[in-house]
């Protein structure tokens, strides 16, 4: 079977000041294939199909898409041509309902004589969901009470609706359990099968060989190579993304899941605002680290924040063993040495206007202050550079604005804030999403390296290979409740677990 | 990893120099420079005399201390529209006891007192009550406006000539030795807090994302607080000089203050919204900017409405020229 071409970019080039992000890249993609794309945290990706779907102009080069020459000023414009993206970062507007997110901008689709039509545009955005299979949301209801995923797929439901000819996916599935990613999953096949093209980013390697028909390699804004199937291997592709084979241990290697008695929180019979959590009750112990997985609406990602008091809790407590006193406030939390890690990176985490430097600093500034409250700059500095080196943060100085780095560097950043506290008690929400196999590498050592110094860990994660590799003690809830426990063992693997999840 | 070093330093330091941030960080300092230059010519030479020099030295002092406090207010992203009033209540309380008391002490700690009582019932407000914080400040400066009022009677205006023991007259270089030595001080302060301690990036966190600020565990409640006694003391010193300088303060004492303050922030550089972009520079360099332009509009005989509208058009365009920078930077991703 011929190949029939659909997009092709050729010498593209990318500057952003003096950060080459794309360097005369020659990129195709071609009809009725899943192109894979992969590559370091900042190597271009997210910046060559953003440019491709019109969010951005690039600096030279020329794109070409269905035989024509293709230069896109806004995103509409990209759409309209034929390309739809779902982007990494959030893509719907808060303050607006479902329906008005899915046809932003398209809204006169609905005026008759001025006005719009709530019922007609809910209707729409029903059958928009329904298209995808996500069904049991109602259109009309307000875009900010759905949780992260969901408000994903009313993104994927959007770009679908408009029957793009090329799809990009830049990197979704990692903010999506194992539901949503299986909707993602057949929306590209079925893609494939009507001869259209798409382009998936992901930085799960396993995901790529699965999916993808061709895999390209971007490094450091270069293409380094395009895979075909038969070539794709683990190792292969390492070597290609990093330019250097990659050695040492990826999860940590002992299977020792021995407990310390030791109770250092205890949640005790927690109900949440939400109601996503019932009467459930948790004891952490010093020096583990509790994985926690689970759906994700089955409370997982409330109870961190329960945890770290930064969810309402209806009824019951969460007491810290060590002093006694009852966790209800962040302000509380930090207070006793604990840390989190929110899943809601650009929301809760990170201040995005802010520089790299402040983030960073921002949770670790009583630390690095000396007993009058001064802080010197050299011990400032130090403390930045720490984190950055450590987590290989890629940035053009630490006084760049977050909003500039790429995916996967702001989640490092949000790591390092936290990472520089040295808690003794830290919640991790999904802490490695976005981040490329290198750096998740250099994570898991981190968090390996604090459980042997006592720390204790909280790890909540949708990645159960993570979960399964990292974990001293595993527990799954469903449905607000507790619905199973492992221990650590060589045999644990991803069909035990799931059995109990859903 | 051994891959460790990124930060690419050499990049940084190189020729391909960053173009927009320098210009951005230069250009409040370039608007003052223009101002001048502008005004200098338009006016015949009548903006740089001595005369007028020592008028607008004055004036900057009064809009540089309140706007330098105002910075860490508008940073944490409090709109707060009383400090005009607040100055006016100072002086003009300050005023009262020193003609009572005849002891210019018992003036300045009045006047130091209640700009902070009020930065202490705004902070409480601000971080406990859910009305939007501008509209409380406004109906503030009413009420104190109308206190103002109230305390005065029938006098309009405060003679410092008519206190019981006689009140030291300062001769101009005392006066500018004071006045040097108080903004030099509370400028200093400002600087050393903002950027030596870890209440400038607190400052800056929680008027850039107030989820994320909370969630980083401060203490927002104190930083407000903190944030509203800095710029009290920066409005009350500003109360203090001017009823030890004028000598007579009233109803009217430093009503286009506040309006200045604000002016003088985004002439400065900072967005009136607060956040990151928050810098102590900006309440000192906005304060000359506006001086001089209302100084040259003022020597160029326009009138005080015609001033304002100037100024209000100043104000628009610079908000409008930052917004927009700032926006097309902003790409989704
Ligand atoms: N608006 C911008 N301003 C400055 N630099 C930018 C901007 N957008 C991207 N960059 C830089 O360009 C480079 C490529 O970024 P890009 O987002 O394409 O990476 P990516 O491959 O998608 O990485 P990730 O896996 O982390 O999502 C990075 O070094 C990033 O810091
Ligand atoms: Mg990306």
């Amino acid at each position: 079977m011929s190949k029939e071409l659909i997009f092709e970019a050729r010498q593209l080039t990318k500057h952003f000041g003096p950060t080459v992000a794309l360097n005369k890249v020659d990129f195709k993609v071609y009809k009725g294939q899943i192109t894979g794309l992969i590559g370091e945290n900042g190597s271009g990706k997210s910046t060559i199909t953003s440019i491709a779907a019109g969010m951005q102009p690039a600096t030279e080069g020329e794109m070409f898409f269905q035989g024509q020459s293709h230069k896109p000023s806004s995103m509409i414009e990209g759409a309209k041509t034929g390309i739809g993206m779902i982007v990494q970062e959030q893509g719907t507007v808060s303050g607006l309902t479902v329906a008005q997110n899915i046809f932003l901008g398209e809204e006169n689709k609905f005026r008759t004589m001025g006005i719009i039509h709530a019922s007609k545009m809910n209707k729409a955005a029903k059958e928009a969901l329904d298209a995808i299979g996500f069904t049991g949301v109602d259109p009309s209801r307000s875009i900010d009470s759905l949780n992260m995923q969901d408000r994903k797929l009313v993104e994927i439901a959007k770009v679908i609706y408009n029957k793009p000819d090329m799809l990009v996916v830049d990197e979704t599935t990692t903010a999506l359990s194992q539901q949503g990613r299986t909707i993602i999953y057949d929306i590209m096949k079925r893609m494939r099968e009507e001869n259209k093209a798409v382009v998936f980013i992901s930085h799960d390697l396993q995901e790529l060989m699965d999916t993808c028909d061709t895999l390209t390699v971007l490094r450091d804004g270069n293409l380094i190579t395009t895979l075909e199937k038969d070539q794709m291997k683990e190792e292969t592709i390492k070597k290609h993304m990093v330019g250097r084979e990659m050695k040492g241990d990826y999860y940590r290697s002992d299977y020792d899941g021995t407990i310390d008695p030791q109770v250092v929180l205890d949640i005790d019979n927690i109900t949440t605002g939400t109601g996503l959590l019932k009467n459930f009750s948790l004891k952490v112990h010093k020096g583990e680290i509790l994985g926690i997985g689970g759906l994700s609406d089955c409370g997982m990602h409330e109870l961190g924040k329960a945890i770290f008091g930064e969810e309402k809790i209806l009824r019951g407590k969460v007491t810290h063993i060590t002093s006694g006193d009852q966790i209800t406030t962040a302000r509380e939390a930090l207070d006793h040495s604990m840390g989190y890690v929110s899943k809601n990176r650009d929301k809760e985490a990170l201040v995005l206007t802010a520089s790299i430097q402040d983030n960073i600093l921002s949770a670790g500034i009583d630390k690095i202050a000396n007993k009058l409250g001064v802080i010197i700059p050299k011990n400032r500095k130090a403390y930045v550079n720490k984190q950055v080196q450590e987590l290989s943060i890629k940035c053009a100085s630490v006084e760049q604005n977050v909003q500039y780095l790429s995916g996967g560097n702001k989640q490092k950043v949000v790591f390092g804030k936290w990472i520089g506290r040295d808690c003794d008690i830290l919640i991790l929400d999904c802490p490695t999403r976005g981040v490329d196999i290198g750096v998740k590498a250099a994570m898991y050592q981190l968090i390996y390296r604090m459980k042997q110094q006592g720390k204790t860990i909280i790890m909540i994660s949708e990645e159960l290979p993570e979960l399964i590799g990292m974990s001293d003690r595993l527990i799954i809830i469903k449905n607000g409740q507790l619905s199973g426990e492992f221990a650590r063992s060589e045999v644990l693997n991803e069909n035990m677990i799931i059995d109990v999840m859903i | 990893m051994d891959k460790s070093i990124v930060i690419d330093e050499t990049n940084s330091k190189s020729s391909k120099i960053n173009y927009s941030t320098i210009i951005s960080k230069l250009s409040p300092y370039a608007g003052l420079v223009l101002s001048i230059v502008v005004f200098q010519i338009l006016t015949g030479g009548k903006l740089l005399t001595i005369s007028n020099l020592q008028s607008l030295t004055n004036q900057v002092i009064i809009t540089a201390l309140v706007a330098i406090g105002a910075v860490y207010v508008f940073g944490i992203g409090c709109f707060d529209m009383s400090l005009g009033s607040l100055v006016c209540l100072g002086s003009v309380v300050g005023g009262m006891v020193a003609i009572a008391t005849g002891n210019i002490f018992f003036a300045f700690l009045v006047c130091m007192i209640i700009p902070i009582a009020a930065g202490i019932i705004k902070g409480i407000f601000a971080s406990y009550v859910e009305v939007p914080f501008f509209i409380f400040t406004i109906v503030l400066g009413m009420v104190i406006n109308a206190f103002v009022l109230v305390i005065l009677g029938k006098e309009t205006t405060l003679y410092l000539e008519n206190a019981v023991t006689p009140i030291k007259t300062f001769n101009f270089t005392e006066m500018t030795v004071i006045n040097v030595l108080v903004l030099g001080g509370f400028y200093l302060l400002c600087l050393f807090l903002f950027n030596y301690t870890g209440l400038g990036i607190r400052v800056k966190m929680l008027g850039g994302n107030y989820d994320a600020a909370k969630q980083t565990g401060m203490n927002i409640t104190k930083i407000k607080i903190t944030a509203f006694l800095v710029s009290a003391l920066g409005v009350g010193l500003a109360a203090f000089l001017i009823l030890i300088r004028v000598r007579t303060v009233g109803y009217s004492t430093a009503v286009s203050t506040g309006n200045d303050v604000m002016v003088a922030l985004v002439l400065g550089g900072m967005p009136i919204s607060g956040g990151p972009r928050t810098k102590i520079s900006a309440g000192i360099i906005g304060a000359a900017t506006i001086t001089v332009l209302n100084s040259g509009l003022a020597i160029m005989g326009l009138s005080t409405g015609t001033i304002q509208i100037c100024r209000g058009i100043v104000f628009l365009a610079v908000v409008l020229v930052a917004s927009f920078s700032y926006r097309t930077k902003m790409l989704p991703r």
